[in-house]
């Protein structure tokens, strides 16, 4: 079955393979093959944000915000929680400017820092960052020991303090681990915004890439005066304020 | 003496046939009819997902929640949307725990306690996202 080539067929294959090579070096195959990004691990080019127009929000948006997580990821029904024990992972705030008496509400939740003091803290890695730049809890790994919670300068986590069942399916919770905004992660993931924008119809709160020149939020930080809460903290948070 | 022969050998049989029940009882809705239909799901075979099906989950877990990687491989979900059964009568589904469900029929054997279910969803919620 030996079959010796000669130089007419080893040209022939020679130029086939020059041929294979140059299309994937073009760069069309490897975009395509990149597509599903939910097959790769994400990576640091995306840094995801939102930018939040307390000016265009009116309160019954905020509710409404804090209504769409609660439906989305299945907290607020906790019956034995009472007072602070009650997670809360977005919540209506009123801060007043006492030299004008001007009263702002804005919703608060996780600000997704570049810098996070509850990953800082944490003794067993389960406070983490992804690699876009969405602050999670690894709640295998969590021991509940709330460090976190006590580094966060925005009190944006809790405490599950009672056994859940009936949980999302897309949003595992359960007690005896800390839990937070977690920027909708698996709406983003599929390439959709988190529950809280999506509720809102107006350009009030926007999501996006940081990075992205092109990407909204981008372009709108680039025009309009923003603010990050606690700036005087150097965290770099992921969630900017325009209006307060 | 033969009467007590012979209903010791009634009460053997019988043991063996009770343990012998046609099809798996618990397998679950979904993996019961792709079990039906003929067709394979765990390809590597049974005793490869029996075995390593920790392992599977510990490491799909930290790929998904820390590297946000969403394929269906090893997803725990999926488990579940396969092997649980559903109530007859009320049409409502078990959790994969409960007891002699898909998940503690071998857990309870051999005496390992998981604790998957504390966080995770027990049953599949079918029509939802």
């Amino acid at each position: 079955m030996s079959k010796t080539l000669n130089r007419r067929d080893f040209i022939k294959t020679s130029s086939a393979t020059a041929v294979g090579v140059a299309t994937i070096a073009s760069g069309i195959t490897l975009t395509t093959f990149a597509a599903n990004a939910n097959e790769n691990p994400v990576t640091n080019a995306k840094r995801w944000g939102m930018l939040i127009d307390t000016n265009k929000l009116t309160e019954v948006e905020i509710d409404g915000m804090v209504s769409a997580c609660q439906q989305e990821n299945g907290w607020g029904g906790e019956v034995h929680s009472t007072g602070d024990q009650k997670p809360t992972w977005v919540k209506k705030l009123k801060v007043k400017d006492k030299a004008t008496g001007r009263i702002t509400s804005l919703p608060l939740m996780c600000q997704h820092c570049e810098e996070p003091p509850c990953v800082d803290v944490c003794p067993t890695n389960a406070s983490m960052k992804r690699e876009d730049g969405i602050v999670l809890v690894d709640k295998h790994l969590c021991i509940g020991c709330r460090y976190c919670m006590m580094a966060c300068p925005y009190d944006a986590r809790s405490f599950v303090h009672e056994d859940l069942t009936d949980q999302r399916e897309h949003m595992p919770r359960g007690k005896g681990t800390v839990e937070s905004c977690t920027l909708c992660v698996h709406r983003v993931d599929k390439g959709e915004t988190p529950a809280c924008a999506a509720s809102v119809n107006s350009d009030a709160v926007i999501f996006g890439d940081l990075y992205d020149a092109t990407s909204k939020i981008n372009q709108t930080l680039k025009k309009v005066q923003s603010t990050q809460i606690r700036a005087d903290l150097n965290l770099n948070t992921g969630v900017r304020y325009s209006g307060i | 003496m033969y009467r007590l022969v012979t209903v010791l050998m009634v009460l053997l049989v019988g043991n063996v046939f009770a343990h012998g029940h046609p099809g798996h009882p618990n397998l679950g809705e979904e993996a019961s009819s792709i079990k039906a239909s003929g067709k394979i799901f765990h390809t590597d075979g049974l005793s490869v997902i029996r075995m390593m099906h920790p392992e599977f989950l510990n490491h799909k877990r930290d790929k998904t929640l820390r590297e946000g990687v969403r394929t269906k491989e090893g997803s725990l979900k999926g488990c579940v949307n396969c092997h649980a059964n559903k109530d007859k009568k009320t049409n409502q589904y078990y959790s994969v725990n409960d007891k002699d469900q898909f998940c503690s029929t071998c857990h309870q054997k051999v005496s390992v306690s998981v604790d998957c279910f504390s966080c995770h969803r027990t049953t599949p919620r079918k029509g939802t996202k």
